[in-house]
Formats: C-alpha cells, sequence, structure tokens
C-alpha cells in the first residue's frame, strides 16, 4: 500500500470534510427549526466566496495587499461572514416566513426559486469567469507537518477555523439563552412560543448563524483551491445535505461527522475507486443512497415515532 | 360464541424508549360483539388501535384474527384481512370528494391495475361502476347526512360531526370484519352523540361488524356496550358488563371518580 | 371540550335536524356558483364537459398554429413548448397526483433520449423502427425509475427530494463521462459519446414513414400529448388515481385504508419516468442529438415553473403553464418584444396593486418626475453617467435617452445598482404604509435602470433564469396553488 497517498488523500479528505461539515451545519439548523430543506444555502455559500474574493480585492488584493497577511484574512472571513449571514436572514424574510402555513411543498418551490435566481444573479453580475483568490500570494506556499501528514497553510487554516466554529457553535447551542431558545423552538415550536420565546427571532438567528457558516465555508473554499465560480453552490450544497443526512438531520454532532464522512468518503474513492476523479461525486451519491437504506435516520439521528 | 375469538391480543408489551405504554395485555373480543375500552388519557387507549392496525409493532406478545398472528405485517395487509379504524384526530382525506374518500378506501378489494383503467376496459368499467355503487351503499348508512350533493363536494367542507361519519363509512368501504372506533362521539353536541349511540348498534345489526370503540362520553359506553374493558397506565384494571366496571373501586379510583357518581 | 357543555343544536329549535350544517360549511357551499356572467357560465360549461372533448379542444385549437403561422414560428414557440408541456404532464403525476417532489425528473428525459439515440443513429449502427423503439425506450425509463423509485419510497417528503436531485446530478456526470468507462468483461465501451454526445439521431421511422420536418413534429407531439392526457385523465378518476391522491393527502391513513403506499409511490415514479422518456425520445429527433448539457437543472426548474404556473394536479392549466413560461422567454430574446412584455407587466401589476385610482396615478406621476430630476441633476453634475444610450432606436428608446441614466463602461455601477435592486424589493415589504408609497418611484426607476442596462443587455444570458427563479418565489408567496389549481386544505 501507498502510504504517503493514503496520507494525502486523509489531509484533503479532512479538508473537504470541514467544508461539507460547515455547509452541512446550517442545512441541519434550519431543518430542525423548520423542517424546511432550504436549496438556497449552497448558493449562499457561492455567494460568501465572492464576497470573501471582494473583501480581498478592496483591500488591495492578493499579491500586494494593504495589510497584513492575517489581517487581511480575518477581515475577509467576517465581511463574508457577516454578508452571508444577513443574506439568509433576508432570504428567511422574504420567500420562507410568508410560507409558514402554506402547503408543505411551496416553501421547497420557493427555495428552488431562490437558489436559481441567486445562482444566476452571481452569474449576471460576477460573470461567468472563474475567479481566482490567488492564495500562495496570500499565505505563501509552506507546509506544515504532524507525523506523516502534510498540510498546506491553506488547508490547516481550514481545519483549525473549521473546528474552532464548530466548537463555538456548540457551546453557543448548550449554554447562550438564544441558543436554548432554539433547541426548545426545534423540539417543539408551537410550544415554544407559548412559553414566550419568540419564535421568529430565533429563526432568523438559526438562519443567521447557518448562512454565516456557509458564507465562512465559501471563503475557505477560495483559499484552499483557488477558483471561484456561479455555479459552486449547487454540487458543494448536495453534498453539504447528504452529510446532514448521514450525521442525522437536526443533530449538530451529526453535521460535523457526517462532514468528515463525505469528505474523506469524497477523497478516498478519488484516490483508490475505479474513474474515481471522474466519478467521485457518484461515489458519494452511493453513499448516501447506502446510509439512507440501512439507517434512515442517520449515524446520529433519533428514529422518529409516527403519530396516528 | 365461536371457538375462536374474532380478536385475540396475548400479552401484547409496548414502551416507548423506557415508558411502558401496553402492559402484558390480553384483550379477546368474539364475533358480533361490541367492546368499549375506557381510560383515562395517556392509558394507552389509541397505542392498542396503533398495535392492532400494524402502525406500531408490539415489542412482545401475539395479536390474532381470527387465530391468525398479525404482527409484522404491514398495515395495509392487516386492514386487508379485515380490520379497519378511524382516526381520532380526523385523517379524511381533505381534497377529495365525500364519494372519493370512501371509493379510494375500497383500493384493498378491487382488482384492476393501471395499465387496464388507462385504456378502460370492459372489466375496469365494470368494476369501477361496483366501486361506486359500494360507495353509494356505505354512505347511505347515514341516513340523509352524506346523500345525494354532498357526494360531490370535498371532505374539507364537512362539518365536524359529518367528519366523523365521513371517517366511519371510509372504514366501512374497507369491507372489515372488525370495526376499530378511536372516539366517535368526540366533540360532538348532545343530539349528534345521541345519533352515534343510536349508529352504532344498527352498525352492529345491520352491517354485521364487530366492535372495538374508545370511548370517554359514558352515555355512550353505557348505551352501546357487551362489555367494557378499562385500561390504565396501559395495564388492564378492569373488565365486564358496563355495571360492573363502572362501580369497580379501581376504574373508579383511575378515572371516573366523580363522572362515575354523575352517571349514577 | 366535556360532552355536556356541547353547542345546543338548531334541532331542537327547528324541529327538523339541521345536525352538522354550520355557518362555515353554508359559507362554503355554493362558492363555485359565486361567478356570475360570461366568466362564471365558461367556467361552469368547462367542468362540466367530459375530459376527453376538453384534451380534443385545446390540442384542436393548437393544431391551428401551424396553419397561421411561419416554420419558424412553430420551431421556435411550438415545439419546445410542447415538449416542455409534455413533460410537465409527466411530472405532474409524481408530484400533483401522488405528492412526491421528484427533482431528477430531468435525468428520465435525458435517458429516453440517449436510449433512443442508441436504437437508432450511425453512431451506434442502429436503425430501429419507431414502432419497436420507442416501446424499448418506454420500458427502459420505466424501470430506471422503478430502480431510482426503490431506494426513494423509504425517504419522507424532502429526502426524496435530495437524493432525487443527487440522482439527476450523477446521470448528468454518467453521461457526459461513460465514453471513458472500462467495463469488467466488456472492455472499453463507447456508451454515451461523452461529452460530444450522440449526433445524426433518425427521425421517427413508422414502417417507411418518417416523421420528420416542424410540422409533422408538432403534429408529432400533439398527437402524443392527447394520447397521454386522455390515458391520464382515466387514470385520474381510477382506483390508482384516487390511491395516488390518497397517499398525497395522508400516507398513514391512506396506508390503514388498505392501500400500499410503498407500491403506488414507485408506480408513481415509474409512471412519471415513463412519460418523460418518450418525451426524450420525441425531443432526440427534433434535435437530432443527444447532449448531456441539455439535461440541466436549469431545465428542471423550467418544467417545475410550467407544472407550478398551471396548477398542481391540474392537466389543462399546464398548457397554459408552458406556454407561458416556455413562449415568453422566446418572445424576450429580442428587444423589440421584451420591452412592451416588460412594461406591461409592470404596469398590469401596478394597476392592480395600486388602489385607489388616485393613488396610481401619484404614483406614477413621482416616478416620471422623478425621473427627469435625476436625469437632470446627473447631466449636470457627472455627465459620463448619461452618455450612454439605450437599446434600439425607435421613439420609446430615444425617449428613455432622455429620462433615464445610462452610464458609459461602467459595469460596476450597473452591477450595484441590481444588488440594491435586490435589497430593496426584499427591504419594502418591511415597510411601514407611508415609506413604501414614499419610495415606491425611486425603487420603480431603480428597477428600470436595472432592466435596461443589464438585464435587456443579458437577455439572452442570465435573466431568462433570474425571471424564472423570481416567478417561483412570487407565485409560492402570491397564490401557491399556481393559477388553475385549486386552493389546497391542508392542516399543518
Amino acid at each position: 500500500m501507498n502510504w504517503s497517498l493514503f496520507f494525502d488523500l486523509t489531509v484533503s479528505g479532512l479538508t473537504l470534510g470541514s467544508l461539507y461539515a460547515l455547509i452541512a451545519l446550517g442545512y441541519s439548523m434550519v431543518y430542525g427549526i423548520l423542517k424546511l430543506l432550504n436549496f438556497a444555502h449552497g448558493d449562499v455559500y457561492m455567494i460568501g466566496a465572492f464576497i470573501g474574493w471582494f473583501a480581498l480585492h478592496a483591500l488591495g488584493g492578493p499579491v500586494n495587499p494593504d495589510f497584513a497577511g492575517a489581517a487581511v484574512l480575518v477581515v475577509m472571513f467576517l465581511t463574508a461572514m457577516i454578508g452571508c449571514g444577513i443574506l439568509g436572514v433576508a432570504i428567511e424574510r422574504f420567500a420562507y416566513r410568508p410560507l409558514r402555513n402554506a402547503p408543505r411543498i411551496a416553501p421547497l418551490i420557493s427555495a428552488l426559486g431562490v437558489s436559481i435566481f441567486l445562482q444566476n444573479s452571481a452569474l449576471l453580475v460576477f460573470g461567468a469567469q472563474f475567479r481566482d483568490y490567488q492564495t500562495f500570494s496570500l499565505i505563501g506556499v509552506k507546509t506544515y507537518s504532524i507525523g506523516n501528514l502534510f498540510f498546506s497553510v491553506p488547508q490547516l487554516l481550514t481545519i483549525v477555523s473549521a473546528t474552532c466554529l464548530m466548537i463555538a457553535l456548540t457551546v453557543f447551542v448548550a449554554r447562550s439563552r438564544l441558543g436554548k431558545a432554539m433547541r426548545s423552538t426545534a423540539y417543539d415550536r408551537e410550544a415554544a412560543s407559548m412559553m414566550g420565546i419568540d419564535v421568529d427571532r430565533v429563526i432568523s438567528v438559526t438562519f443567521f448563524i447557518g448562512s454565516a457558516l456557509a458564507g465562512a465555508a465559501g471563503v475557505m473554499f477560495g483559499l484552499v483551491f483557488g477558483q471561484i465560480y456561479h455555479f459552486m453552490g449547487f454540487l458543494a450544497g448536495l453534498k453539504g445535505f447528504t452529510a446532514a443526512v448521514i450525521g442525522g438531520i437536526g443533530s449538530i454532532p451529526g453535521a460535523m461527522i457526517g462532514g468528515l464522512v463525505v469528505g474523506l468518503a469524497e477523497s478516498y474513492a478519488t484516490g483508490y475507486l475505479p474513474q474515481g476523479s471522474t466519478f467521485q461525486n457518484l461515489y458519494v451519491f452511493a453513499l448516501l443512497i447506502l446510509v439512507i437504506l440501512i439507517r434512515p435516520s442517520g449515524l446520529l439521528g433519533t428514529a422518529v415515532v409516527q403519530k396516528a | 360464541m365461536a371457538d375462536t375469538p374474532l380478536l385475540e391480543l396475548d400479552q401484547v408489551d409496548k414502551s416507548f424508549g423506557g415508558l411502558r405504554v401496553i402492559a402484558d395485555l390480553d384483550l379477546v373480543v368474539n364475533e358480533h360483539e361490541i367492546v368499549s375500552v375506557i381510560g383515562p388519557n395517556g392509558a394507552g387507549k389509541t397505542t392498542l388501535f396503533n398495535l392492532i392496525t400494524g402502525l406500531y409493532h408490539p415489542d412482545s406478545g401475539e395479536i390474532r384474527l381470527d387465530g391468525r398472528n398479525l404482527v409484522g405485517l404491514q398495515p395495509h395487509v392487516i386492514t386487508g384481512l379485515g380490520i379497519a379504524r378511524t382516526f381520532q384526530t380526523l385523517r379524511l382525506f381533505l381534497n377529495m370528494t365525500v364519494k372519493e374518500n370512501v371509493m379510494a378506501a375500497q383500493y384493498g378489494h378491487t382488482k384492476v391495475g393501471v395499465l387496464r383503467s388507462m385504456v378502460k376496459t370492459p372489466a375496469a368499467r365494470r368494476e369501477e361502476k361496483e366501486i361506486h355503487r359500494r360507495a353509494e351503499e356505505k354512505l347511505s348508512f347515514f341516513g340523509d347526512r352524506l346523500m345525494g350533493y354532498r357526494w360531490d363536494q370535498f371532505a374539507y367542507s364537512l362539518s365536524y360531526a359529518n367528519r366523523r361519519r365521513l371517517e366511519i363509512a371510509r372504514a366501512m368501504a374497507t369491507e372489515p370484519r372488525l370495526l376499530l372506533l378511536d372516539e366517535p362521539a368526540a366533540g360532538m353536541n348532545p343530539n349528534e352523540t345521541h345519533e352515534i349511540t343510536g349508529l352504532i348498534g344498527k352498525l352492529r345489526e345491520q352491517g354485521r361488524y364487530t366492535i372495538l370503540v374508545i370511548e370517554h362520553d359514558m352515555h355512550v359506553v353505557e348505551g352501546i356496550s357487551d362489555r367494557v374493558v378499562a385500561l390504565d397506565h396501559g395495564v388492564k384494571i378492569a373488565e365486564g358488563s358496563f355495571e360492573a366496571v363502572a362501580t369497580d373501586e379501581r376504574v373508579i379510583e383511575a378515572y371516573l371518580g366523580l363522572r362515575a357518581a354523575e352517571t349514577k | 371540550m366535556s360532552p355536556d357543555d356541547g353547542i345546543p343544536g338548531s334541532a331542537e329549535a327547528a324541529g327538523a335536524p339541521r345536525i352538522g350544517v354550520d355557518e362555515w360549511v353554508a359559507s362554503v357551499e355554493g362558492k363555485s356558483e359565486r361567478y356570475t356572467g360570461v366568466r362564471g357560465v365558461a367556467l361552469r360549461e368547462w367542468d362540466r364537459l367530459p375530459a376527453p372533448a376538453r384534451v380534443f379542444l385545446c390540442v384542436g385549437l393548437a393544431a391551428l398554429f401551424p396553419l397561421v403561422t411561419s416554420d419558424g414560428n412553430v420551431f421556435r414557440y411550438g415545439l419546445f413548448t410542447l415538449v416542455y408541456g409534455l413533460l410537465a404532464i409527466g411530472l405532474n403525476v409524481v408530484v400533483g397526483f401522488a405528492g412526491l417532489l421528484d427533482l431528477g425528473y430531468i435525468a428520465f428525459f435525458g435517458f429516453g433520449a440517449y436510449t433512443y439515440g442508441i436504437l437508432a443513429s450511425p453512431q451506434y449502427n442502429n436503425h430501429w423502427q419507431a414502432a419497436a423503439a420507442i416501446p424499448v425506450v418506454i420500458v427502459a425509463t420505466g424501470m430506471l425509475g422503478f430502480l431510482v423509485g426503490l431506494p426513494s419510497r423509504r425517504l419522507v417528503g424532502d429526502y426524496l427530494a435530495i437524493a432525487t436531485l443527487f440522482f439527476g446530478q450523477a446521470f448528468y456526470v454518467f453521461v457526459n463521462n461513460a465514453n471513458r468507462i472500462k467495463f469488467p468483461f466488456f472492455g472499453h465501451t463507447n456508451l454515451t459519446g461523452g461529452s460530444n454526445g450522440i449526433a445524426g439521431i433518425e427521425p421517427f421511422n413508422f414502417f417507411g414513414y418518417k416523421v420528420q420536418g416542424t410540422r409533422g413534429l408538432y403534429y408529432l407531439l400533439l398527437i402524443s400529448i392527447a394520447i397521454v392526457l386522455i390515458f391520464l385523465f382515466a387514470v385520474h378518476d381510477s382506483r390508482t388515481g384516487r390511491a395516488w391522491r390518497a397517499l398525497r393527502e395522508d400516507p398513514l391513513a391512506a396506508e390503514a385504508m388498505s392501500i400500499p403506499v410503498n407500491r403506488l409511490k414507485l408506480l408513481a415514479f415509474v409512471f412519471g419516468a415513463a412519460v418523460a422518456g418518450f418525451t426524450g425520445a420525441i425531443y432526440a429527433t427534433i434535435a437530432t442529438a443527444a447532449l448531456p448539457g441539455d439535461y440541466n437543472v436549469g431545465l428542471l426548474i423550467t418544467i417545475y415553473a410550467i407544472m407550478i404556473l398551471g396548477g398542481f394536479g391540474s392537466m389543462m392549466g399546464i398548457f397554459v403553464g408552458a406556454i407561458i413560461v416556455s413562449s415568453v422567454p422566446e418572445l424576450l430574446r429580442s428587444s423589440a418584444n421584451a420591452r412592451p412584455l416588460f412594461y406591461g407587466v409592470i404596469l398590469i401589476a401596478l394597476i392592480v396593486k395600486l388602489r385607489p385610482w388616485r393613488r396610481f396615478v401619484l404614483e406614477i406621476g413621482a416616478l416620471v418626475a422623478f425621473g427627469f430630476a435625476v436625469h437632470a441633476i446627473a447631466a449636470g453634475v457627472y455627465p459620463r453617467l448619461v452618455h450612454g444610450h439605450s437599446i434600439g432606436n425607435d421613439f420609446f428608446a430615444r425617449g428613455l435617452d432622455h429620462w433615464l441614466l445610462f452610464p458609459e463602461r461602467t459595469k460596476n455601477m450597473v452591477d450595484v445598482a441590481y444588488i440594491i435592486l435586490v435589497a430593496a424589493i426584499v427591504i419594502l415589504p418591511q415597510l411601514g404604509r407611508i415609506w413604501r408609497a414614499v419610495l415606491l418611484p425611486p425603487l420603480l426607476y431603480l428597477l428600470i435602470f436595472v432592466w435596461e442596462n443589464l438585464l435587456l443587455v443579458q437577455i439572452n444570458g442570465a435573466t431568462r433564469l433570474i425571471l424564472l427563479g423570481a416567478l417561483l418565489v412570487a407565485l409560492m408567496i402570491a397564490r401557491p396553488q399556481g393559477l388553475f389549481g385549486k386552493a389546497y386544505v391542508e392542516i399543518v
């Protein structure tokens, strides 16, 4: 067995997995509270990548930034996260809230509409060409190693910051008042509103956090893979949702584990399975179907009891 | 009475994560009998129905219809074998017409497949006619409540009482031997309650159904039951005639209390 | 509620039983009779017609279309409208009847096209008769639908949506790369032509009679639609159709009423897939090629938009939906058509929304004045903002030049305006009434500015899908049941 290939695949799988986990969190949180599949989530992630790019160029560009690289990075992440958060809240307000008591299919169609709208707006405004983050000019080509695992700086950055964000989220949901309100709203929206929880506000916060995480993932994608384009949200969204389903939809640790599973699976499939680099998406799809067949509630999800 | 009872529950047990909802329950319903199940909220009455109709599977024990074990069968198979139910919460097909609701429930004992109905073969036309006829027959059971112009009304436009009636008609359309009625009089006014009491008797006499009914209204229970079974926390605490159960101390303690005195 | 404090029935009062008829029921009764005049008569008569008569009426009207216009118009407007319409009719079985959100539907369409392409093209050296090829395509696509439905039947609503969406994507990846697969035992086979697709697909050949040419294909499609519609109307009111609708309403109750829900879900899937596969075969003969790029998410959205616009479950509404969704973007391709359409829709929307007339006149007046003011100020302060020109050279376009800003080579500014416009449209409904009234003219001005400077310029690019996406959202908010659908009652 070629161990160095294995370690390389592991590192890129972990990186991808961190991205998917961040995207999956947004899906999972929204689904937990609204039972809504937010198709537009992948496109919010794409918008995040573009906001990061514009922030980078507003600060002088990757080759000659106005400030130190680290400061530029912080600004990129912050603007993308806040921008996407606001975008997410706006989408919820405009496209989902009026439909809260509509038949179940209506918000799904609306979400589909938002998705296609965002995608093509990006095409209209940003154009069809790829945009380059030119990460190497910004933060150099150094690699670090832990044992046999070699990480490039963007990879390390992605894994570490994604982990930090997830820890912060877990603490927020477990400890803070809003986090508790979120959990009780997810458990029973009606009862929560009768207990004096402002459900609308909780939903807005959920969308803000979920979309902000997707925005951060968008910037990370740009840093690791360099090139961003208007259609990148579609597949990433699909895989994010796959991760959420595999982990157990509605469960926050589930989304993280699901993300890692999907990321590693994709990475190993690329390296080891026949025609992997062409068909890696097909293999992820097969994994999704497999999990759904064997354990429909996902790895960490609980089976839902039917109410008669 | 026949040797094998129509429905027989044998040591049935069901828990939801640690909470034991039905505990070692034995229950017998004989052909042509009306049995009422009473008990306070959360006693496991609706769970009992869900177990019999196959929506839940018991953790242990057997449920037999005419000696045949039903455990593990899918709900539509069980319905096909002759058990039909109504829902306490009313689960009509709201955006279908009254008649279509009853027609849809005849799926199990009709045969024509999608290809034959696509080209409307003579057999398909004949069966369709028969479905219409049977639907009208079931609906006529309720006097003129669900007749005539109401056939083509959507189920959502029905009043509460008529929805309860349509639930019963729909259950009848599956051609069951055993009817499970989940609180047929809930939310009805005194007149309607009185009417439904008479109707349940008529169901047995004319429809030749065996009936297991969950009911809270003691007037209804007294009016219809051959036998009453009282549940509390999934355990059978009393069984017998209405008089016997209503005066049973454990029942009064668990549930009836003041209401028992009121009934007397 | 305890049974003793029930509502006193009117039975005592009237003597005759009036139990079960309350005010609300009485108000629902006779609602359909409320429409009066020509519209009411037309609606009632239309409902009274038997299904085949309705189909023949619609198809008969559509059959006249090639007689009154040129081949080019039939091709541009007719063929695609019918292809999309037929696709939407099949999708309606899955989504409208059975209530399953199938987002992999386009893959079945593509599968049908590829299968026919393999059976009848020089590329594979097969030249099958249509009478043999069409059944094979339909059965094969149906079987694929069965396979996809097999895991999906365990999925509740949204999971199904994502699994099928993924399947659609998987299909695209597969056909795009299948030329590179090395199969065990068979070795290398060029299964789909990869990114080049299959070229030179032959027309339907019915025992020597070839269906080709725009008109031939048009009538072929029309006949196919008529047949499929008549079949579906029969199924809708059959045992299976009722069972589908029952499971859409309440799967659990349906299961308890002796309906095998899982089997019926699969059946709906197979049915929809078969219709899509059949349409795919026809489409392959129109395009004379099967290309992976034709079966993308954009098409999926288009078909959904048609089905939703027509109204869930309403098969005839789909005709109208198809005409609107597929013809309008075609009309939009030239700015001479696009302008009247755009301003017409805006005007109608304003007239409907702004009541009384006084408000409408006031807002429009304010808009005109605002425009001239902005133009005058810009011309004085920063003339580059007005140096550009509108598209076209008619009276209207030249008029716009004096009223609207046309910045010169400042794409960034237009992009920013677009983003502000979207934000403003989202924010405006959240504001109070007075603010809404005050901010409406500038918003409209901004809308026209973006339209003239960006959307109209990109009319063949992203604009079409942007408008479709916005249409879906707006339609869901305003009228979730679609134009011709019946409002659904759903207990949440």
